[in-house]
């Protein structure tokens, strides 16, 4: 069921435009990412559904009901700041008592409820604590345990991560998304990591320049990228230019068998992920010389990265997963296997594909 | 050959490296201090000593060690025989104005000054630059500004008049009203003299310097609060009332008490606008060291209580703050 739904939804200041028109509906109880790099627009939409800026043009509706002139005060969708914005003034149980107090529940009912929900976030025992004396991991808790305690209809988060270090990111991630799960309430988070959204998201909305790129699962997402932007941005890719031929494409003297989706003769753009690429030892279909030039082991993959007649390629494998190892200078055949290509048109670097919900 | 080899240190005959005897950041540690104590310590010393001093008839003053003027201070100079708190009165209208008049102009510069942190940085930059030109205006000038804004002949009276705003108070009986709070005559409102002309004016002289202490925390106060406790619910006068006057309180508190200590010096506008059975310590003092009474020795002992009260209320001040934020 689509509970919250943008339709047409834009933001302009002055001549300069920071969303352009959007639709997006947002099903109850998932958790969408809004994923995109800085100056996307995904933090000024994200806003616009709070409530704290008025669109330029189009509707919100919440289950039906119309809300694009709706004060943010009246909406109160439950909302996490990039900087957690915690009242400093206030203990951590003041901060989760705010929305109650200030609705007219009664302190002890409202003390009561906060207790409940610092429990739901691991800080039951912090209840005192000053926000001074929090750590920013216990901050972000808290934060949560806030805007949740006005049990939102839908729960917002501006870059809940950023202030993390990148171990406790990390479990925050799976923590936050656990703790959505349960409560199974809507959700709307901004990242401009794609590790976060990939963890965390049902849905993901990959943006750019103010428009959405893509909506889908973050499978779809990440094996069927509408386009070279998307594919760039959500995990690692080659990339080489070729132009359509009949049954594939062709870089330079090399034809690479691919899923035809151009008319021949028509500028593409290539890409492939490290991982689906394979090196051997000869030559077979879709195969092209190779000479290694750095080797990066990482632990749990290993990286290859070589010289190609169509450019500089990087081939990850997981370890374990190749018996034979390549060193530096080493010459191999690369395979490019027909259905690991992704082909996308040269001329249209915002393409915006919905993928099936 | 070592680096150490290298450096050619400065030597005494004897051999060694040669030490200042007292080193630059000393010199000008005590400079300061010297300067700090002649500066601020003897003049005020001075009046300390000239309190216990004695006034001769039909000269100025001697040296003394009298209590005579701390008695006459408090209980008047005629006790036991007679007691009279006329300067504990004029000490009491001087806390009056002071405390009223600084409240005025903080919880008036709070608005102002916020909607100021909201403007574009370059509208921000002209009205601080138009605040601060603001504070070149002497007392004395903005006084006479005022005198002449609020006379009876020439000032907001006549203009009641003329435009029938005083007939108009007269017809929906507001007028008596204004005539019991000392705002009116007979025939026409009067603001001079009252209470109501001097606490505005005195509002006014230290406005600029409450907008001016109140910006730096205010424009650093994060916006995601106001934003924050409005996703939460918060209407405008909660946001203000629950979130951005307790995060700017002690700001607020420290301006408040910065103002009122200033005001309680304030000379002019009381001469002008307050009623003379209403003026202050600070118009006493003037009268006693420089004016008709010429009794500097009482004037310095009425310094002396005034600097002492004004003390007590920063360090009483400084208390209350520590109790509130323990309570917090």
């Amino acid at each position: 069921m689509s509970g919250l739904v943008l339709d047409g939804v834009s933001k302009s200041y002055g001549s300069v435009r920071a969303v352009v028109p959007t639709d997006l509906d947002f099903a109850d109880g998932k958790l969408t990412a809004l994923l995109g790099p800085s100056g996307c627009g995904k933090t000024t939409l994200l806003r616009m559904i709070a409530g704290l800026e008025d669109p330029s043009s189009g509707t919100l509706t919440l289950r039906g009901r119309d809300i694009t002139d709706l004060p943010a005060h009246k909406r109160k969708f439950g909302m996490v700041f990039q900087s957690f914005a915690l009242f400093p003034h206030l203990t951590v149980l003041g901060n989760v008592t705010y929305s109650l107090t200030i609705s007219g529940v009664a302190k002890p009912e409202a003390e009561s409820k906060a207790r409940v929900l610092l429990d739901l976030v691991q800080l039951g025992a912090f209840a005192d604590r000053r926000i001074g004396e929090l750590s920013g991991g216990q901050r972000q808790r808290v934060a949560i345990a806030r805007a949740l305690a006005q049990e939102p209809e839908v729960f917002l988060l501006d870059e809940p991560m950023s202030a993390l270090d990148a171990k406790l990111r990390e479990d925050m991630q799976v923590e936050l998304r656990l703790l959505q799960q349960r409560l199974g309430i809507t959700t709307i988070v901004v990242t401009h990591d794609q590790r976060e959204a990939m963890t965390m998201a049902d849905r993901i909305v990959v943006m750019s320049a103010g428009r959405v790129e893509q909506v889908g699962t973050p499978q779809e997402i990440y094996h069927q990228p509408a386009n070279a932007f998307v594919a760039g941005f959500i995990g690692k890719a080659n990339f080489f230019d070729a132009v359509a031929c009949s049954g594939g494409v062709r870089a330079g003297d090399v034809t690479f068998e691919a899923k035809a989706r151009f008319h021949p003769g028509s500028r593409v753009q290539v890409a492939i992920r490290p991982e689906r690429a394979c090196l051997d030892h000869e030559a077979t279909g879709n195969t092209i010389s190779a000479t290694v030039t750095f080797v990066r082991d990482l632990g749990p993959v290993r990286e290859y990265h070589l010289d190609t007649p169509v450019g500089a390629m990087v081939v990850e494998y997981a370890m374990g997963e190749q018996a034979k190892t390549y060193n530096v200078g080493d010459s191999a055949q690369l395979r490019l296997p027909p259905e690991a290509l992704l082909v996308f048109a040269v001329d249209q670097p915002h393409q915006t594909l919905m993928a099936a919900q | 050959m070592t680096l150490a080899q290298d450096i050619d240190l400065p030597r005494s005959k004897s051999g060694s490296a040669r030490a200042p005897l007292v080193s630059r950041g000393a010199m000008l540690r005590w400079g300061l201090a010297l300067l700090t104590f002649v500066l601020c310590v003897v003049p005020f010393m001075l009046v300390f000593a000239i309190s216990f001093g004695r006034k001769i008839e039909g000269a100025a003053w001697g040296w003394d060690f009298t209590f005579e003027n701390y008695q006459r201070f408090f209980v008047g100079a005629m006790w036991p025989d007679d007691v009279t708190f006329l300067y504990l009165q004029q000490l009491g209208y001087s806390f009056w104005y002071a405390v009223i008049a600084s409240c005025l102009a903080v919880l008036t510069a709070l608005p102002f000054t916020l909607l100021l942190t909201r403007l574009s940085r370059r509208a921000q930059a002209m009205w601080l630059v138009f605040i601060l030109s603001s504070l070149s205006l002497s007392e004395v000038f903005i006084v006479m500004g005022w005198d002449i804004l609020l006379s009876n002949n020439s000032g907001l009276p006549a203009l009641f008049k003329s435009t029938g705003l005083t007939q108009w108070l007269k017809d929906v009986g507001w007028f008596q009203t204004l005539r019991d709070w000392g705002l009116a005559n007979p025939r026409n409102v009067k603001f001079k003299t009252s209470d109501f002309a001097t606490i505005l004016t005195m509002s006014y002289l230290v406005w600029p310097y409450a907008v001016i202490l109140l910006y730096p925390p205010l424009s650093r106060l994060d916006p995601s609060l106001r934003e924050a406790a409005r996703t939460m619910g918060a209407g405008n006068w909660q946001v203000i009332r629950t979130v951005i006057l307790p995060s700017v309180r002690l700001p607020l508190f420290g301006t408040t008490l910065l103002l009122f200590v200033f005001l309680l010096g304030t000379y002019v506008a009381v001469t002008v606008f307050a009623d003379p059975s209403k003026h202050t310590t600070a118009v006493a003092i003037y009268s006693n060291v420089r004016g008709a009474n010429l009794n500097a020795p009482f004037g310095a002992t009425q310094a002396v209580i005034l600097l002492i009260s004004a003390s007590v209320c920063l360090v009483l001040g400084h208390k209350l703050n520590q109790w509130a934020e323990k309570r917090a």
